[in-house]
């Protein structure tokens, strides 16, 4: 493989810190971690075991039955062995499990029957994650998830190192993928030796979410309107048909419903977001924590949305593509994962966006973001061909005689774009603002169906990797459409030329810290 | 060539291979035979006496009516095939195709992260193939099919010699 005793560690710059031996800082992950990670199937086993005989000293019998005294050895050398050859495969698979951090790569090899040596490039970082389960955290131990674009599963998940080993590991991770290292790190750092390592950047909390409002949002949700109708569909139901047996079908819906009211209060509790050179910092959880950081310039695209309901109390949900993450949909602490603001205020919401756009590239933003979330366009609409234009945002929105093919959105559905970012807002009820970045867009399409053809509309679909948002431009009039179409590729060409290195905190061209404060004050570009 | 109206004005479309309509028609047959010979499949145990159910008239209609609509897509198929173009432009490739639900769809160089080309049994002996670009979006789903084996491989070596000079990270 890559590794071989005499220095074979890429040579370059970011070699620099390993002082010519790959070999050195070879290590592994703590020795309790199997235990940890597969506690279920000890557990299962004791309990497997153990029952019979524990029932039976309780019951004040022998502790076998006599029918089974004879074979008791036995079973007890079977139970034995199976417990030893687990214990056994745990501790080999933590004895060949070994990871380094050195010349600008992460490498983790793994196995014993078959090996697997795998390496990521420390630059490719999209996101960090540090995860702590309830049993890892009692213990005091975390797991590091370093995500790639890939969309698929982690590219490296060590499992479990020591919590302040892990915190340790991930600045120094972000210091090296940063191009920070050159002078701040003193040679050959290695993870779990603090005096060497790398100082995490220092970090600046921007806000949290109250647990009151974490459970007036649940309560408000989309899902807690679906139950509310379904409860009354079938109390109506069965008050009809005079059939109590519906009540059976409702103990496992309530039985399910409080699982997954539980799984996101337990996910969204504490949320807090910090803003540090590093990128975004996301901390949350109850019982399991989670604590992610997303370098500057991983978001793909992000969503502002609200439910009909968090109208009352003003509320908005940001959920983001980032490369690593993919779909949320694919597991369960996937929607977590690519949330970015589980309930906020609008204030809360240009925290963000100042945060994941620092430069808005517009003289207004506040103006224009607001338009995006809220705004609404002239119900006059403009004549002629041309799309309505709304007052105070600049959005171009649905020409007026798309009012047929949406009565409601028509004046919802627009675009504008400042000079960093694409905006597509849409929903007159279910309001949505996405914002794509330009140089974030990957490919786009212009469609068209034989109705829309008929009133002389277009969709536009931007595509960017998996993950919850997917921007889409609803009924633009085709010419402003068939412009966009042009002046996208422009600007996301434009901007890709611009692109800065992946290492976010060389020299070279270093972006500068984004402020925490609101987007009102943020730079004025125009 | 006919732009339509979601086009960009002033492309030059270049269209695919005329022979995929073949191509297309294999398709069509295969997979209607398989639908027609499944949905005629009650009305034959009804006529046997084996199910008793699906009166006679509606194991007809059925596959007529699938039938009616199946012979209506066949008639669309070369319409279709011709609906298909692409163009090479300075910084990105457009594709677009489609005539009831039309798309047109642009994938920059720069963005591609590879290319794939794919022969299918039908497609061999015609000499075509089906050219697929990949970029980190999934949903681009950027397919040319119907190229002549030599275009194909020249589009290639093109796209990827673009995408090189051209190439941007995510």
């Amino acid at each position: 493989m890559a590794l071989t005793p005499e220095g074979a560690g890429p040579s370059g710059a970011d070699a620099a810190g390993n002082a010519g031996n790959v070999d050195a800082g070879w290590l592994r992950v703590h020795p309790a971690s199997p235990f940890v990670r597969g506690w279920v199937a000890l557990a299962a086993l004791l309990f497997f075991f153990g029952r019979d005989s524990f029932e039976r000293l309780l019951q004040g019998g022998p502790l076998f039955d006599e029918r089974l005294a004879g074979r008791a050895p036995w079973l007890l050398l079977g139970g034995g062995t199976l417990l030893l050859l687990t214990v056994l495969g745990y501790v080999l698979s933590w004895y060949f499990t070994r990871y380094q951090v050195a010349g600008g790569y992460v490498r983790v090899n793994t196995g014993f029957l078959f090996k697997q040596q795998r390496q990521a490039r420390l630059d490719r970082v999209q996101a960090i994650d540090v995860v702590q389960p309830l049993l890892a955290r009692i213990f005091g131990l975390a797991e590091l998830r370093f995500e790639v674009a890939d969309a698929g599963e982690s590219a490296v998940r060590l499992a479990y190192l020591r919590a302040d080993e892990a915190q340790q590991l991930r600045a120094t991770i972000l210091a090296r993928a940063s191009g920070a290292s050159g002078g701040t790190l003193s040679p050959s750092p290695e993870p779990g030796q603090p005096e060497t390592a790398a100082v995490e950047a220092p970090e600046q909390v921007v806000l949290t979410v109250p647990p009151p409002r974490l459970v007036g949002s649940l309560l408000l949700s989309e899902q807690s309107v679906v139950i509310l109708a379904g409860g009354i569909a079938s109390v109506l139901l069965s008050a009809v048909t005079e059939n109590r047996s519906f009540a059976v079908f409702l103990i496992p819906a309530a039985i399910g419903l409080v699982a997954s009211y539980w799984s996101s209060f337990n996910k969204g509790y504490n949320f807090t977001a910090a803003i540090s050179p590093d990128g975004i910092r996301l901390r949350y959880g109850l019982l399991d924590t989670q604590a992610q950081t997303v370098p500057p310039g991983r978001i793909q695209a992000l969503k502002i949305s609200q439910p009909p309901l968090w109208r009352i109390f003003g509320w908005y949900r940001i959920q983001v593509n980032v490369a690593g993450y993919g779909l949320a949909a694919s597991a369960g602490e996937g929607t977590a994962r690519t949330t970015l603001l589980p309930v906020g205020s609008i204030a809360d919401v240009l925290e963000i966006l100042s945060l994941v756009l620092p430069d808005p590239g517009t003289p207004d933003p506040l103006g224009v973001f607001t338009a995006g979330i809220t705004g609404l366009a002239d119900a006059a609409g403009t004549p002629g061909s041309g799309g309505g234009q709304d007052t105070d945002g600049g959005f171009v929105t649905s020409p007026r005689r798309a009012r047929f093919l949406a009565p409601l959105g028509w004046r919802r559905n627009g675009f504008t774009a400042t000079e960093t970012a694409l905006l597509l807002r849409s929903g007159r009820w279910w309001r949505s603002l996405v914002v794509v970045p330009h140089q974030r867009t990957q490919s786009m399409a212009l469609q068209q169906g034989p109705l829309a053809r008929r009133f002389r509309v277009a969709d536009l679909v931007l595509h960017t990797t998996a993950g919850p948002v997917a921007p889409r431009l609803i009924q633009a009039g085709l010419d402003e459409a068939r412009a966009l179409f042009d002046a996208q590729s422009a600007r996301a060409r434009a901007a890709r030329k611009r692109q800065k290195s992946e290492h976010w905190m060389e020299p070279v061209a270093q972006p500068a810290a984004p402020p925490a404060d609101h987007p009102q004050e943020g730079p004025h570009h125009g | 060539m006919r732009t339509e109206a979601i086009d960009p004005p002033g492309i030059d479309w270049l269209r695919v291979s005329p022979k995929y309509v073949k191509v297309r028609l294999a398709g069509w047959a295969l997979g209607n035979l398989i639908a027609v010979s499944l949905l005629l499949l009650p009305l034959v145990l009804v006529l046997t006496g084996v199910w008793t159910w699906p009166p006679v008239w509606l194991g007809v209609a059925i596959p007529a009516v699938w039938l009616l609509l199946a012979l209506w897509r066949l008639l669309l198929i070369p319409r279709q095939v011709r609906s298909i173009g692409y163009a090479e432009r300075e910084d990105d490739l457009l594709i677009r195709r489609g005539i009831f639900f039309q798309r047109t769809l642009v994938v920059p160089y720069g963005r591609m992260q590879y290319v794939d080309i794919g022969v299918g049994p039908v497609e061999r002996p015609l000499g075509l193939c089906t050219l697929k670009l990949h970029t980190a979006a999934a949903a681009t789903s950027a397919e040319i099919p119907g190229l002549p084996a030599s275009e194909g491989a020249r589009l290639r070596e093109q796209l990827s010699a673009r995408g090189e000079a051209r190439l941007a990270g995510l």
